[in-house]
């Protein structure tokens, strides 16, 4: 470099102009951001847990307030549903009960999957860490909190006599399987409501469709037989079932594992792309 | 060995909520260095660096000068790789730090041992380095059983020695700064400034960005002239500074 170069700035030959990075060398670096960001796991636990250590500061209950609401919502919605849905209480409150613990990872990981970007914008724009660090730490947020929900369950398994086996260990698979699906919903989500900010508002509508509309809150025998295929075109209607179904005690049905299998494959390969396209643009959308 | 590659490095943001009329007036007034231009008549883009070349190595302690907007800040975001270039390459080769905003990552409701290890995640110190540099920042700050506290119940000085001490406690292969911060009483000032001579002094590369003219002569060996997003002249610390004299 000469040390004096007045007029234009010194620098390596002026040849062509550098070609923009090839789709390959985009799934390098996503795929570098998202292993480095697995392996810097104690940043990720770091921060997800100093994040619900804030719910607890200052407050006696912390999280467990949410937990406490949750098991308010079970009891009395439990009691005035089995009349109005005519079922017994002994079936329909663990059903409820479990349902509503399991849809509120599904929904916290959804909705907080929108905002991972636009809330980390204050350190995204200062240092270069890997974007997936900050899906991470939601997903150890929401792991957290589903756990401190989980001491509602067994209370609930124990008073109406939920029989208890080898099978609730299925439910250990369903759960990581769900985890796994929080990675590409994070990093996808994150990104397109990092882009179009209506997007998080419009999610928070479309989940709260999607509960009403999976059956989390009634049997889907409720539904009139000739209907009941309708359910078939609801993803989370097999993420749902592929964890509460071994929870309760049963067998979870085979189509729902294969078709949760499916969702996640697909949207492992659809973000793959998607983010590797879009991740080094996030930083200047924020 | 620390070395950075610039290549024909262009930025430009895109301002996806703005209208182009309402920045017309912008475009007329020239106080600052930026540039913005329209795409079309929706999408209004900020021109931030235009083909910006440089290369850095071992050694090198940078000065950045130029007027507001002139694209300082924009190019040690590019340096310190937050920003990925659309145009043009970047190799950086190092570990980087910096330190910009010395209090990001904290949090006021956590203790100050919390935060020694909050504030050096985000400044990619991993955990294990950070609980060994504990003792370091102790014995620096001298804050005692106030670092048993939260930081809200910290004065403003005391956060700033904190933030301080954990910001210079790991040296970087590369260190980026936005002005030279000082922190605390005189007292304290003496002994930060000894520090971060230190930090500077045995850091591979160094870029600092700066309107004070006496620190950039006293601290780099090199400067850079920054204007409209283009890199004007770089060269010798005296010259380059009398050529932005000139300017203004």
């Amino acid at each position: 470099m000469t040390e004096l170069d007045i007029g234009k700035a010194a620098g390596p030959d002026r040849a062509a102009l550098p070609k923009p990075p090839t789709m390959a060398q985009h799934l390098e670096l996503a795929w570098r951001d998202v292993s480095v960001g697995l392996t810097d796991w104690r940043m990720w636990l770091l921060l997800g847990l100093n994040d619900i250590r804030q719910r607890y500061r200052r407050s006696r209950l912390g999280q467990f307030w949410i937990t406490l609401a949750m098991a308010i919502t079970i009891v009395t919605l439990g009691f005035l549903y089995a009349y109005l849905f005519h079922q017994s209480l002994e079936l329909y409150l663990p059903y409820l009960g479990t349902g509503f613990v399991v849809w509120g990872l599904v929904s916290g990981i959804i909705l907080e999957g929108c905002t991972v970007f636009i809330a980390s914008e204050g350190y995204l724009r200062q240092v270069p860490m890997p974007k997936s660090v900050f899906v991470h730490r939601m997903l150890v947020r929401n792991v957290v909190t589903f756990l401190h929900n989980m001491i509602i369950i067994p209370p609930l398994y124990i008073i109406f006599h939920v029989p208890m086996g080898a099978v609730q260990l299925l439910a250990l698979p369903a759960f990581m399987l769900l985890l796994l699906n929080g990675i590409w919903v994070g990093l996808f989500l994150g990104t397109v409501c990092a882009r179009f900010r209506d997007m998080p508002q419009i999610m928070a509508s479309l989940v709260q469709v999607a509960f009403y509309l999976t059956p989390v809150m009634y049997p889907k025998v409720q539904l009139p037989e000739k209907w009941r295929w309708l359910f078939r075109l609801n993803p989370f209607q097999d993420f749902l079932d592929i964890l509460r179904e071994p929870m309760l005690g049963k067998a979870p049905p085979l189509d729902a594992w294969a078709i949760s299998i499916a969702v996640t494959i697909v949207g492992l390969a659809l973000t793959a792309v998607f983010f590797s396209r879009f991740r080094a643009r996030i930083v200047y959308w924020l | 060995m620390a070395s950075i590659i610039l290549d024909r490095v262009t930025v430009d943001f895109p301002i996806y909520n703005a209208k182009k009329r309402s920045l017309k007036s912008e475009l007329i007034r020239r106080t600052v260095g930026g540039h913005i231009e329209a795409i079309d008549d929706n999408h209004v883009s900020v021109m931030a660096l235009r083909d910006v070349s440089l290369e850095l190595k071992d050694g090198d302690r940078l000065g950045l000068i130029g007027r507001n907007g002139a694209g300082k800040s924009t190019l040690l975001r590019v340096l310190s790789g937050v920003y990925e270039p659309p145009i043009g390459r970047v190799a950086i080769d190092g570990t980087i730090s910096s330190l910009t905003d010395m209090t990001m990552g904290m949090d006021a409701e956590a203790t100050g041992y919390e935060n020694i290890l909050l504030r050096s995640v985000f400044l990619g110190v991993s955990v294990k380095q950070a609980r060994a540099s504990i003792a370091d920042i102790e014995e620096f700050t001298e804050l005692g059983n106030f670092l048993k506290l939260p930081m809200r119940t910290y004065s403003s000085g005391m956060v700033v020695r904190l933030a301080f001490a954990i910001s210079t406690a790991v040296t970087p292969e590369i260190l980026i700064m936005d002005e030279i911060v000082g922190a605390g009483d005189a007292a304290f000032f003496v002994k930060a400034e000894a520090r971060l001579n230190r930090l500077i002094g045995s850091t591979h590369i160094l870029v600092l960005a700066s309107h004070d003219h006496e620190i950039l002569r006293r601290i780099c060996n090199k400067a850079a002239l920054m204007e409209e997003g283009r890199l004007r002249m770089i060269g010798p610390v005296d010259e380059v500074l009398a050529a932005y004299s000139g300017l203004a």
